[in-house]
């Protein structure tokens, strides 16, 4: 039967409401949430896509004896060599089951947050259209719409734009007064004397660590803004590793778990070098395409959890469809006994 | 045509409903006789600014889609249209669900014998976030405490949990940015006269809904509902008659007033230098049907290079399309990420349209030739 | 005559393209700077195709299309001179000047109104300047 139901979107950090269309059991499309606080029912293309997720679900693959398959390599091999992959992708729940199910195995975390890093005190979205001065570091009104939105606000406000991105073509310089595609540092000491109390810098990278330390020092609030929807929660649970570290880590690993996530996509490593790849994904991605075993697990439309977003706003979101799989936090359980 | 005010005959309605709980009455009505497979009907789910389509197919779950939800700018007709093609269902509209069910079933996407249309007045719909904002800003209430909502006489009256009711003047909230959407100000069309029936409060006594008859399916409804003994009607007075006229009148003044106000400056939009090409515009337009066949997705026309897009060769595709058929129902503005008013330049274009045609979208009878017909007459 | 501006020309084969032919053969004197697609009728251009030519870089687009009453679809014509107002109305409204899109019948015969046309059509685009989409 058509219905219709609230969810959040898992494309970003921003946090997002979507509401998604059922028809019977199956999604059919997405419906505007305009009483969402974040978005107003507005939604950029890839969240508004992030439904297709449902088309490459792994229909074939047995996922008991998956299980059990996982659970013999990872019996198999010393602890020491076998890395456990977290992201911004896991919930809350999940990301603490995954952190337990290392720690008290011995295994290796590997959590990578974009080199990007939690910082406590954050510009909340509001504040970001508010701010009389707004330092854009990547193209946010292309990236990440619905925080570029607030920028667009802070615009009509009459805030000055300061605009960084590497693409010369970058939408936000279109609505910004000071362009530039230098580095990240260079950025900032050009106009380290315009920032004042009044400013937000909101950015979605940066060039190198140092260039975090700066924006923390800033005398402004911050914004970092991720790719994937709870970096900043699982932020708060686990312990970040740059991209040399996560590196450094496959290097040194034999099985690697991937816990909803697609490492290809992120690290261009030569991943055949790792012996075994466990990958728990919900849906096809490179990853489970290089992965020698893959447990299906539970998208996010098929499970109650919660995301963190990008302002540090926890919010709640309930399962829209059944699935047979387990959710991660189950197949631990399983791989635990 | 003709008028009746209508009351419903069963308590719970009465008390759930908007004005006479005629409405809900008559949905009922067409669920208990098995004259439909379902309802589509508006319920809110969080609170009252978060309200969205649900189809009802058992008459008991009726209740929970009474009353009007004002912050609820929802649309009807692609629902139908993709969702409902071949059920036979009822659904209430706006004047702008309505006209854009009229559209698609000119275009054979929806079929005129499997629905039935109950229209409600309106005077515009409030969006959600920003009319929180606005009681938060202009009124002594927490939004939260909020039950409901209410247009009238030129003010916006919230009512809270404890039955108080506070009001403020629409113009002055407009006037800060706040009130109705833009669309809504501009829009002309107040009563949907090519509904089966038109609802609303305009000319109502306290309690009961003023219903004007638009055709033979709108009297049998109400006639079968009344059989069924759950509407009871009476007629309204004249005065109630020219009443409800009257302000109707005023508010497409003021719509026509709002038109004159906005539409010169569209030439001069600057807002399409941050459009991000994400396609929300049109894929929630319910004019713009044609999905994976859209022209804009065909390898002639397919744009990734050029982010933000040469407007002439994304909306003006889209406008050469359909905006002879914009009903201005301001879905595109709503959902646009980047705030862009895209409904402006649609309505206007419709506007001139009018102006050479004679054709109001969704609501003239007369199909003046479109573009694609081959009927030999030029503009 | 060698300036870079652009004219895009959409004629149809029954008609307008004769014309352009006639004139050819005669040896008139227009402006080169016309691009000519030819098209079964008039009524089979649609608008989005003006804007797509505008949006690759053309200062102007012509339309040639058979007289009134005499196209070979039958009513092909009526089709695409009810078009050319929606068009005309767009385009002014992404501040392209309606100047910069004409259309007019022409027939096979008439060599020397294509020449003529080209040549006023010519003169309005340079007195207008490129082209600049913002
Ligand atoms: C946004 C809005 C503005 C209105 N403005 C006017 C006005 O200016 N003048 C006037 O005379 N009447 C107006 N009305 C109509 C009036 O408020 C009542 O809905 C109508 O009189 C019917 O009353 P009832 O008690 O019979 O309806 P009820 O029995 O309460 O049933 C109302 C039905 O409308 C549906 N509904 C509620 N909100 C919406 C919505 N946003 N979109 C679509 N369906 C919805 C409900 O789900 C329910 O099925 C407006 C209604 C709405 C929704
Ligand atoms: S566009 Fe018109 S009919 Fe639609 S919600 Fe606004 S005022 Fe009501
Ligand atoms: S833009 Fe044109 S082709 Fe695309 S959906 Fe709209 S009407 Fe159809
Ligand atoms: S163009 Fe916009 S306002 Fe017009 S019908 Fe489509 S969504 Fe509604
Ligand atoms: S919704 Fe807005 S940003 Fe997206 S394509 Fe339409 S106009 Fe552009
Ligand atoms: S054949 Fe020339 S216009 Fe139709």
């Amino acid at each position: 039967m058509f219905e219709i139901k609230h969810t959040l979107c898992p494309s970003c950090s921003v946090g997002c409401g979507i509401n998604v269309i059922l028809d019977g059991e199956e999604i059919v499309g997405t419906f505007p949430y305009k009483r969402h606080p974040v978005n107003a029912g507005k939604n950029c293309l890839n969240g508004r896509n992030s439904i297709e997720c449902c088309e490459s679900k792994f229909e074939d693959i047995d996922s008991e004896k998956a299980i059990a398959d996982a659970s013999k390599e990872i019996k198999s091999c010393d602890s020491s060599e076998v890395s456990v992959i977290c992201s911004g992708y896991d919930t809350i729940e999940e990301v603490e089951a995954i952190k337990n199910f290392a720690e008290s195995n011995g295994f290796n975390i590997g959590f990578y947050s974009d080199d990007l890093k939690n910082v406590d005190d954050v510009a909340s979205y509001d504040e970001l259209a508010a701010a009389g001065k707004v330092f854009a570091i990547g193209d946010l009104l292309y990236e990440n719409p619905l925080i570029g939105r607030r920028i667009v606000h802070a615009k009509q406000n009459d805030a000055k734009i300061y605009a960084l991105s590497k693409n010369e073509n970058a939408v936000t310089f279109n609505i910004a007064d000071e362009t530039s595609t230098s580095s990240v540092q260079e950025f900032l000491d050009k106009f380290a004397g315009e920032i004042d109390d009044s400013s937000v810098v909101v950015f979605n990278y940066v060039d190198e660590a140092g260039d975090l330390d700066k924006l923390e020092s800033l005398s402004c609030k911050v914004l970092p803004v991720f790719s994937k929807p709870n970096t900043k929660g699982a932020l708060g649970i686990v312990d970040p590793k740059s991209s040399d570290e996560m590196i450094e880590l496959f290097d040194n690993t034999k099985l690697l778990l991937v816990f909803n996530d697609d490492i290809t996509e992120d690290f261009d490593y030569d991943f055949g070098r790792i012996s075994k790849i466990i990958s728990f994904a919900c849906c096809e991605n490179d990853t489970t395409e290089i992965a020698d075993i893959v447990v299906p697990v539970k998208s996010w439309l098929e499970q109650d959890g919660s995301f963190v977003n990008a302002m540090g706003d926890e919010q709640n979101f309930s399962s829209v469809i059944e699935s047979d799989n387990l959710g991660i936090v189950e197949v631990i359980e399983e791989l635990n006994k | 045509m003709s008028y009746v005010l209508a009351k419903s005959q069963n308590n719970e309605i009465l008390e759930a409903g908007e004005c006479g709980g005629a409405v809900t009455s008559i949905l009922k009505y067409l669920l208990d006789e098995g004259l439909v497979d379902g309802v589509l009907a508006l319920s809110p789910q969080d609170d009252v600014y978060d309200a969205f389509p649900v189809f009802v197919t058992d008459s008991e779950d009726l209740l929970k889609t009474a009353g009007s939800y004002h912050c609820a700018p929802t649309m009807i007709g692609d629902l139908v249209q993709k969702y409902f093609i071949d059920k036979k269902v009822a659904f209430t509209v706006k004047p702008c669900d309505m006209r854009a069910v009229e559209e698609l079933i000119t275009r054979h996407k929806i079929n005129r014998d499997n629905i039935y249309m109950i229209g409600l007045n309106c005077g515009g719909t409030v969006s959600p976030v920003s009319g929180r904002k606005m009681i938060d800003l202009f009124y002594e209430a927490n939004p939260d405490d909020v039950v409901s909502e209410e247009i009238d006489k030129g003010q916006f009256i919230i009512e809270l949990a404890d039955g108080s009711e506070e009001a403020v003047k629409i113009h002055d909230l407009e006037n800060e940015g706040y009130g109705r959407r833009n669309n809504c100000q501009r829009c002309d069309v107040k009563i949907p006269r090519k509904a089966n029936i038109a609802c609303g409060n305009w000319g109502a006594e306290d309690g009961w809904t003023f219903i004007e008859i638009n055709d033979e399916k709108g009297q049998e409804l109400i006639d079968g509902a009344k059989k069924a003994g759950i509407l009871e009607t009476k007629s309204p007075s004249d005065a109630a008659v020219e009443g409800r006229s009257k302000v109707e009148n005023i508010m497409i003044k003021m719509a026509k007033k709002n038109q004159d106000a906005t539409y010169p400056t569209v030439s001069e939009m600057t807002e399409w230098s941050r459009c991000i090409s994400c396609y929300a515009c049109r894929d929630v337009c319910p004019i713009c049907w044609c999905f994976e066949n859209c022209e804009l997705n065909k390898p002639y026309f397919k744009d990734e290079a050029n982010i933000p897009p040469v407007p002439i060769a994304f909306q003006g595709v889209r406008l050469s399309h359909m905006s002879f058929s914009c009903v201005d129902c301001g879905q595109c503005d709503d959902v646009c990420p980047m705030d862009i008013p895209v409904s402006l330049i649609f309505d206007k274009l419709q506007k001139k349209y009018y102006d050479r045609t004679g054709y109001v979208a969704g609501v003239s009878d007369d199909i003046k030739p479109p573009l694609y017909s081959p009927e030999k007459t030029e503009l | 005559m060698s300036d870079d501006l652009k004219i895009v020309g959409l004629l149809c084969n029954w008609c307008c393209y004769g014309g352009a032919d006639t004139a050819g053969t005669a040896r008139m004197q227009y402006s080169p700077n016309i691009r000519i697609i030819r098209v079964m009728c008039s009524g089979r251009i649609n608008p989005s195709m003006i804007f797509k030519a505008f949006q690759e870089g053309a200062d102007g687009v012509f339309v040639g299309g058979c007289h009134i009453g005499d196209c070979h679809y039958d009513a092909g014509n009526y089709k695409w001179s009810r078009r050319s107002k929606i068009v005309e109305d767009i385009l002014e409204e992404f501040g392209i000047e309606k100047e910069r899109f004409r259309h007019e019948w022409i027939s096979a015969s008439e060599g020397e109104k294509f020449q003529r046309t080209m040549e006023e059509f010519h003169k309005t685009l340079t007195k207008l300047g490129p082209l600049e989409l913002e």
